[in-house]
Order: C-alpha cells, then sequence, then structure tokens
C-alpha cells in the first residue's frame, strides 16, 4: 500500500514562522506531497491535538555525505563499534531496511534514520571536492528519509585561482557555474581562501586577508570578492558559504570581522561562527569574541551565519582546512588523517572529545551560546554543530534545550572549566530563553530562507509535506528527540517514534546558467593538470531537476 | 553499438591505476585495439568475449529458476552465509551486494590482501597522510620508491602519474623531480634513480626508525653504511617542496613483506609533514576493490571483514571470510564478481559448501557450485562508477553491449531474498 494522498494533521499546536503562525492550534492538510489549503471532509487525518506541529528540520551545514566523511569513518572503528544500530523495524511495503553504525559519523543509512528520528527531512554536506562529487551523490543514494545536497569547494581551486590572479573574474563566474553543473551541487562553498593552497604549497597556511598565496599575486580577500560577487552574479538561491582564514586561533575575530566588511553590501553565509569568534592571541588568553562578532552581524542584514556550537562529549573534526587538523593533531597527539585532493582542496580529519572541564572547549561552548544568545535575528543566525566538528548532529535535541532552559545551561555551566570564561557575556549571566517559534526558526524556516529553498521550512499551501510532529514534555530535550511524527514528502515515515518507512530523498541540486565560452579553456587546464579525462568529470545523470533559479 | 566503433575516454580497471584516457576500438562485436598500449590494459581487456551461461548444479537452466535456487539456498543459510566482494563489478552492483548481506545477516569481505589489510589497521590507529594521484603529479619534487617499480603492476603510473608528466608546481616534469629508489631483497626500485639504496629484507624496519628519527630530530647512533644513505634520504626528502613516498600496498602473491612495513612507512610519511609536506601513495590492485572497501565503509563503518551476524555490522579483521569459510563456519557462499582469482581459495571450501557465483566468467570457475550466473564485466559490457587507488570514483564507459548485467542479476536476488525472509511473493 502507498501512502495516502491526502491526510489532515488535526488539533495539533502549530510553529509555522514562515507564515507567522506561532502556536496556533489549526489543522494541517496535506495532498499528494504538499501542504493545501484544505481537504474534503472526510480526508484521513491524524490526530496532533497536546502535540507540537513544525516543518522539518533543515540542516544548512553538516558533514555527512563525502569522501572526507569516509576518511573519517575509517579512522572511527572504536566509535562505531560501541554503538550499533540495527535495522528499524519498517513496514513490510518498504525495501529491506539496513543496519549500520553510529558515533560521530554514523554510516549512511543510519546517518539518514536518525536524522528522520530527529524531525529532520533536509540536509546539506557542507564541504565537497568537486573532484570527488560522485562519491557524495553515491552516499546520498545510501542516505535515506533526506532531501539532500552538496557544496562544492572553489576557495583553493587551482583554475580559480588563476582567473583571480589574471584578473578575469567574468571566467571566475563562468567557471564557477560550470563547476556546480557539473558537480550537481547546491551552493559554493570557500574554506579558508588560500590556505589550503599555502598548506599543500610548502607555505602552511595565510593568516590575513592580504596574505599572498604561495608568493602569488593571489590574496584570501580577492577570493573572497571573486566568489561572493560570481555566487550574487549566477542568482544562486544560497549566497557564498564561507568559512573564514584563520578557524580555532586565538584573536581570529579580527580575520573574521574583516572578512565580513570586506563583502559588505554583498550577501554572503558565514559558517560555524563559533570557531571564528575568539579573542585574545599575542600573549593574551583566550576569550570570547562573540559578542563583538555577533554586533556586527545583528547590523548587517545581508550576512547570515550558522554557529557551529561545541557539544561537550565526542567529536569528529573533518575540514577541508588541512593546515588547521594538522596543528590539531600535533596540539592533541590524536589520530590524524590529511588528504590533498589535486587542483582543489584538501581534507583534515582528527577525532577529539570535547570534555567540559577543558578550558578551551569550556571556551567553545560559551561562545557558540553566546551566538545564539545574543543574536537579535533567528532568521540570520540559524543552528548547526558543523556535525561532526563541534558535536554530532545527534546533540541537537540537547542543544535546543540549553537555548530554551536557562536552568539547565546554568548547571552545565557550573559544572564547565572557568578558567578563560570570565568576562564572556554567559558567565555574566544572560537570561535570554528562545521560544518554541525561536526554535522553529532557527532549525527549519530560517534555514530553508537562507538556501533559498521555497518549499522548505514552513507549512502554506504549496511547500513540500515535511512536517514534524513532537509531543510535549517538560524535558525540551526529550520531546525533541523523539518526534511523535515525522512526515516525509505527505507520507508518515515515523509513527509514534518509530521510524516505518524510509523513502530516498530529493538531490537539490541548481544548474545555473554560465558562459560556455569558458569551457575550452578549463579543458585545456584539465588537459595539462588533471590526472581524470574532461568528459570523466561531471556527475553526469542524477535523480529529478535541478532547483529553478530566479 | 555499431559493428565498428572508437570509444573515448574509457576507464580501465586492469589495476589500480585506473587510467580514464584509453581509446577502445570495437569491431564486430570485439574489442580490437586500445590506446595508449599497455600490457595490462590490453590483458584486462582481451577481445572482450565473456561467457553467458547460467548453471544449477552444472547444468544449463533459466535465469529464473538459477536465481529461486540461489535464494533458496541463501536464505536458508541465513546467519551463516559468506559474501564476497570480488574484482571486476561496479559500485551499484558492490551496494546492491551489501544490502543482500545484510538481509542475511552474512560475513562480508573483500578480496584485499593481508598486506593491504594490515595498511587499512595501521591507518585506523594512526590515521595517514596521503593525496590523489594528480596532486603527485603535479607537486612532487622528489619521490622515494620503497622496494616497488611501479612498470611491471601498474604500467602508465610512472609516466602518467609520478613521474614524467609536467606540473604546476614542477613544470619541468622529469627534469624537476629527483627519485631516491629503495631496493628491499629482491624488491627493487625503479631505474634510472638519482639515488639508490639497498636494504636487506631484517634492515627494513630499522631503516625506518632511523628515517624517522631524522626527521624527529633524534640524535642518531653510528650507522651502518645502508642506514646511515637512508638517513641522508631521510634529509633529501625533508628539503623536498612536496615529497612523495611510493610502495605496493598489495603484494598479492608474491612472499608476505614484513607486517611492519605498512606502519612504518605511514609513520614515516606523517612525520615528515613537520619539516616539509608529504604524501604515502599506496598501490593498490585493480578491478574496482577500492570501490568495494569505500562502499563497505559507508554503508558499515568499516573497510573490510564485516559481519552481520548479530543484526548490524561488526569488525572481524582477525577472522577474514574466507578464513571463517574454509573452517567449515559458513553455510553457503556468494561471491560477487570475478572468481578467478579465488578458485584456489573456494575450491576446498566448495567441496561441502553450497556456492554461488554471480559475475564475470562464473560459468567457467572450477569447482562445484550451487549456481553460476555469468554477467559482463564492469568497464568492459557493464557501466556504473569504479574506483581508483586513491579513492577517485571515476565513470565507467562499457566499450561493449549486450552482456547480462550485474548490477539488474544482484537486485533480482535481493527481492528473491527479501521476499523469502518477509513471507511475501515476489
Amino acid at each position: 500500500m502507498s501512502a495516502p494522498d491526502r491526510l489532515r494533521i488535526t488539533g495539533g499546536t502549530v510553529y509555522d514562522p514562515a507564515n507567522g503562525v506561532d502556536g496556533e492550534v489549526r489543522d494541517v492538510c496535506i495532498e499528494a506531497g504538499r501542504i493545501v489549503e484544505q481537504l474534503p471532509a472526510g480526508a484521513p487525518s491524524l490526530d496532533a491535538r497536546g502535540m507540537v506541529v513544525m516543518p522539518g528540520g533543515v540542516d544548512i551545514h553538516s558533514h555527512f555525505a563525502s569522501s572526507s566523511c569516509n576518511h573519517a569513518r575509517r579512522l572511527i572503528p572504536d566509535e562505531h563499534a560501541t554503538d550499533p544500530a540495527p535495522a528499524p523495524p519498517l513496514r513490510e511495503d518498504e525495501p529491506p531496511a539496513r543496519s549500520g553504525t553510529g558515533g560521530s559519523v554514523p554510516s549512511t543509512f543510519t546517518t539518514g534514520y536518525r536524522y528522520a528520528g530527529l524531525g529532520y527531512t533536509t540536509a546539506f554536506d557542507a564541504a565537497v571536492a568537486p573532484l570527488l562529487a560522485r562519491h557524495s551523490h553515491a552516499e546520498l543514494d545510501d542516505t535515506p528519509c533526506l532531501d539532500g545536497g552538496i557544496f562544492v569547494l572553489m576557495g583553493n581551486d587551482e583554475y580559480l585561482l588563476r582567473q583571480i590572479e589574471a584578473g578575469e573574474r567574468d571566467r571566475a563566474r563562468d567557471y564557477a557555474g560550470w563547476l556546480l553543473q557539473s558537480t550537481g551541487a547546491y551552493a559554493v562553498k570557500i574554506v579558508n581562501p588560500g590556505g589550503i593552497e599555502a598548506w599543500k604549497s610548502g607555505q602552511r597556511n595565510v593568516t590575513g586577508l592580504d596574505d599572498a598565496v604561495s608568493g602569488r599575486k593571489l590574496t584570501p580577500r580577492a577570493i573572497l570578492e571573486t566568489l561572493a560577487d560570481a555566487t550574487n552574479a549566477l542568482r544562486l538561491p544560497h549566497p557564498v558559504h564561507i568559512h573564514c582564514n584563520n578557524l580555532g586561533v586565538a584573536g581570529n575575530y579580527a580575520t573574521t570581522l574583516a572578512s565580513m566588511e570586506t563583502l559588505a553590501g554583498r550577501r554572503a553565509h558565514f559558517t560555524h561562527l563559533q570557531f571564528h569568534s575568539y579573542g585574545g592571541g599575542d600573549g593574551m588568553p583566550w576569550s570570547s569574541a562573540a559578542a563583538k562578532v555577533i554586533e556586527y552581524v545583528n547590523r548587517h542584514p545581508e550576512v547570515s551565519a550558522d554557529v557551529g556550537q561545541v557539544m561537550f562529549g565526542p567529536g569528529t573534526t573533518i575540514t577541508a582546512d588541512a593546515p588547521v587538523e594538522y596543528l590539531l593533531h600535533k596540539s592533541s597527539g590524536r589520530r590524524w588523517t590529511n588528504i590533498d585532493i589535486e587542483l582543489e582542496t584538501g581534507c583534515g580529519i582528527v577525532p577529539l572529545t570535547y570534555k567540559d572541564k577543558a578550558a578551551v572547549s569550556a571556551l567553545q561552548w560559551a561562545i557558540g551560546l553566546e551566538l545564539f544568545l545574543l543574536s537579535e535575528d533567528p532568521w540570520r543566525v540559524v543552528l548547526s554543530t558543523d556535525h561532526p566538528n563541534g558535536g554530532s548532529f545527534q546533540s541537537y535535541p540537547a542543544l535546543i534545550q540549553l537555548l530554551m532552559d536557562r536552568s539547565v545551561r546554568d548547571e552545565q555551566l557550573k559544572l564547565a572549566n572557568p578558567k578563560l570564561l570570565g568576562g564572556g557575556a554567559l558567565a555574566d549571566g544572560l537570561a535570554r530563553e528562545y521560544t518554541l517559534n525561536e526554535i522553529a526558526i532557527v532549525t527549519r524556516a530560517g534555514p530553508a530562507r537562507l538556501l533559498g529553498l521555497r518549499d522548505k521550512g514552513h507549512l502554506g499551501p504549496g511547500a513540500d509535506a515535511d512536517v514534524t510532529i513532537y509531543g510535549r514534555d517538560p524535558d525540551i530535550a526529550t520531546m525533541f528527540s523523539t518526534p511523535r511524527y515525522v512526515i516525509k514528502d505527505g507520507a508518515v515515515i515515523v509513527e509514534e517514534g518509530q521510524l516505518r518507512r524510509a523513502p530516498i530523498g530529493r538531490r537539490l541540486r541548481v544548474a545555473p546558467g554560465y558562459d560556455e565560452a569558458v569551457l575550452p579553456d578549463v579543458r585545456r587546464h584539465f588537459d595539462a593538470y588533471a590526472s581524470v579525462a574532461f568528459e570523466n568529470y561531471p556527475v553526469g545523470e542524477l535523480p529529478g531537476e535541478p532547483l529553478a533559479i530566479g | 553499438m555499431s559493428p565498428a566503433a572508437r570509444l573515448a575516454p574509457v576507464t580501465c580497471l586492469g589495476c589500480g591505476c585506473a587510467c580514464d584516457d584509453l581509446t577502445v576500438q570495437v569491431a564486430d562485436g570485439r574489442i580490437v585495439d586500445i590506446a595508449p598500449p599497455c600490457p595490462l590494459g590490453r590483458a584486462w581487456f582481451g577481445d572482450g568475449a565473456v561467457p553467458a551461461r547460467i548453471l544449477r548444479v552444472g547444468k544449463d537452466a533459466p535465469l529464473e529458476a538459477a536465481l529461486a535456487d540461489a535464494a533458496d539456498t541463501l536464505t536458508g543459510a541465513r546467519g551463516r552465509v559468506l559474501v564476497v566482494l570480488a574484482p571486476d563489478v561496479s559500485l551499484q552492483a558492490q551496494r546492491t551486494a551489501l544490502a543482500l548481506a545484510d538481509l542475511l545477516r552474512a560475513t562480508v569481505d573483500t578480496t584485499t590482501s593481508e598486506p593491504a589489510a594490515s595498511g587499512l589497521l595501521v591507518a585506523q590507529r594512526r590515521g595517514r597522510t596521503a593525496a590523489t594521484l594528480g596532486e603527485v603529479r603535479n607537486r612532487a619534487d622528489v619521490l622515494l620508491f620503497w622496494g616497488i617499480d611501479p612498470n611491471p603492476r601498474y604500467p602508465r603510473y610512472l609516466s602518467r602519474y609520478a613521474l614524467d608528466p609536467r606540473g604546476t608546481h614542477v613544470p619541468t616534469g622529469r627534469a624537476g623531480r629527483t627519485v631516491i629508489s629503495v631496493s628491499v631483497g629482491q624488491d627493487r626500485g625503479p631505474a634510472g634513480a638519482e639515488v639508490e639504496i639497498a636494504l636487506a629484507p631484517d634492515q627494513e624496519i630499522t631503516a625506518l626508525s632511523v628515517m624517522r628519527a631524522v626527521v624527529l630530530e633524534h640524535p642518531l647512533g653510528e650507522l651502518s653504511p645502508p642506514l646511515a644513505a637512508a638517513a641522508d634520504a631521510a634529509a633529501r626528502l625533508m628539503r623536498a617542496r612536496y615529497a612523495v613516498i611510493v610502495h605496493e600496498a598489495e603484494p598479492g602473491v608474491e612472499p608476505a613483506r614484513d607486517p611492519y612495513r605498512a606502519e612504518g612507512l605511514l609513520a614515516f610519511a606523517q612525520a615528515l609533514n613537520g619539516p616539509t609536506r608529504a604524501a604515502l601513495s599506496s598501490l593498490r590492485a585493480g578491478g574496482n576493490r577500492s570501490g568495494a572497501e569505500a562502499a563497505l565503509t559507508w554503508q558499515t563503518g568499516y573497510p573490510m571483514a564485516v559481519s552481520y551476524r548479530a543484526g548490524y555490522p561488526q569488525f572481524t579483521p582477525a577472522r577474514r571470510g574466507l578464513a571463517a569459510a574454509l573452517a567449515g563456519e559458513v553455510a553457503a557462499i556468494l561471491v560477487v564478481g570475478a572468481v578467478a582469482s579465488l578458485a584456489a581459495a573456494l575450491a576446498e571450501a566448495a567441496g561441502r559448501t553450497p556456492v554461488v557465483v554471480i559475475g564475470p566468467r562464473a560459468s567457467e570457475a572450477a569447482f562445484p557450485m550451487r549456481v553460476a550466473i555469468d554477467t559482463g564485466v564492469a568497464g568492459i559490457h557493464e557501466g556504473g562508477t569504479a574506483y581508483r587507488m586513491d579513492d577517485v570514483p571515476l565513470p565507467l564507459r562499457p566499450p561493449l553491449a549486450g552482456a547480462r548485467r550485474a548490477v539488474e542479476t544482484l537486485a533480482a536476488l535481493l527481492g528473491a531474498v527479501h521476499a523469502r525472509t518477509t513471507g511475501r511473493t515476489p
């Protein structure tokens, strides 16, 4: 039996901030996978009385479907061994359910099941080397329950760097358009602009926006400007997605602010802001610069961010920012994988544990919360843990609890190492508690809007029928970790807290227009330097159609 | 496919290089030439002729009956099945085979050799430092070959990736690269190296420790001439802009190397990233073996030797699949892929355990099989994706058509097994 075409969710308390609905008891009607205004009497119904109804969750920044994630999986067999994930009892008319393993980087099927089990129905892998996009699509094929997409890495791409160096910004834009289309990607990602190329060429890293990259007439600033302009010129639904220079370095807030100021007036998304909001350095101890960074964000409507909250417990750092991982390996003594990826980027991985008794971990935790609690616009500062870098997506319910329940937050604060927390806003006492409406914004409506996903993150007519229904519970973490029902494209996939269906999601991607006159030159570059034939580089046919642009 | 055609660019899975720049000439449904010439590539493509039989207990049978028998055999042994991911099937077929293994609560393993397996285990403990082959091409200015001349087993590795081509940071190609050739016993490095070092097998691990000590600036005692030469080589690598260490990760049928070699090389390569940049280039065999490890890893968390018996993946590297089969611990075996390389190992087990083979030339296996279904070869008759030795996925452009597709055959078997386990008719 297929899912019913029609469903009326009755009597729930609806939080649909994109449509101005803040905790109103009303019905939500679904027909043929979409939200509709109304249904005929007698349509099948689902009793949601006493429950909380929200759009399906949207994760704007996660690492769950990439070659880098797979290298990370190889590095943590110990985590997999201690978190077995038997196949869920799907309905008999479903394809065979799959078992897997968890830990901070779960296997693919388990990733999809667990995201759905938290009420998330859309997620993006935020760092994919274009050369390895085919791998990401294969992983997404094996990651059910999620509509998913990838951001491709361009901030250290050799062809782009050459165009920027030569002042050929139009050609850089067209190349970016071709790259997005060839890789089936959704957005442009910059990681440590110029810094990865510096790592690979022996310079080790760049430290400022005007550093020359590997002795070339090329700076991080020029990379930021070129790709921000290209992204806007290509009319992409999501602006350029930026991981700034100097991630994890004391005093890096100055670089973060300088990056924002460089792009002032241009749309740009700054990711895992927590990792870029550190004071101190130059002999001064680490401190929080969250207030300074978020003040800038509050005053500049063209800027958006996700927080990249650190949660106490195990995480695995996976990033294209390979020089950072080398330093983390040296300072922590932990296992370290580094993969240099030709002409494009890098990859570094170090598993680690954030401990509340460790001063820097406690500071990172506090800075993330300060960014959330000092943000004046939840639509532009949305939730992430940079899964699995700051913590697993599986810790989102605990993070939501920290935002909504000051008493829980204060208890954790008491247990945290206070050494570096003095003078920070959290230690001084932040009374704010997020409302359910604000949680609905930072976990679904806000990310969907920032991503330009018009049919997601809301429950208005025409929206994708992705709906999460939570039973109320005085314990916020319990409430958000065990939704009673999750509906994906109109089909009830979680019933009474149990995953019962695992549909393959859509592939969210764009196919921007670009001037094909760029291609002969790109081909020459490939023939000269790539190890893969030009014809074999595009990922080829993908399920579904690209999103319309404009 | 027209009677005569030229197809390019075609990906070859004859070795782990997975060169994707071949031109294949076809005439009258047969491969007649490949270019550029490569002895391994030529042998791997052959003329493209493969058998197309379906055997049930040694006799020709219709596909439906063979699949039903295979499904009955495997379902009846649920919980005690071994699934072997053999070479020459696509990533898509491997993923389907893993779905079968999960459903059957099987043990699943690859044909990854023991030396390669020890390298995977070391990488789990320590991590690793590696690069895609294009990075070797574009950056490597000092290359150290550790007991390997790539030419016989990886014929185009030097000309296509490592030595001859010009790169972004090595504009003069070979002239801009320094080659250090280390021979370990009979394992010779490539000819024409600027520096040659000869080590006895029992000096190998000591030499790697000395080289790491040089990088870490530990004081060195008095060294014998070969170890002193190794120390000098380490110092030369430290002065590289981008050092690449090349080793044979899959010696295959040759005598087993020191099991600590992988750890020594990996630790040395990691340490080199203090004073300079360095990568370890691990040469792996072809047939999309790397794809099997990639898919196993993303579906289970482990790259080989996985048991689904408990209802979820468990890692069993100390008990490899074929060893378990030979010990009589499995009640049925499913081989997915080219069975030839496994024939010797399977022949003994096949005497007492029913074996189902789905893959290229299954019907030609020289041991008794319950069911054998011939399919095409991934990359010759069947499309999809295959992985290069450096984990770069590549599309397959099959020059020939018409052979039975492994991925569809496995999907049909999966459906039949699923129907039996759920009690529904397919």
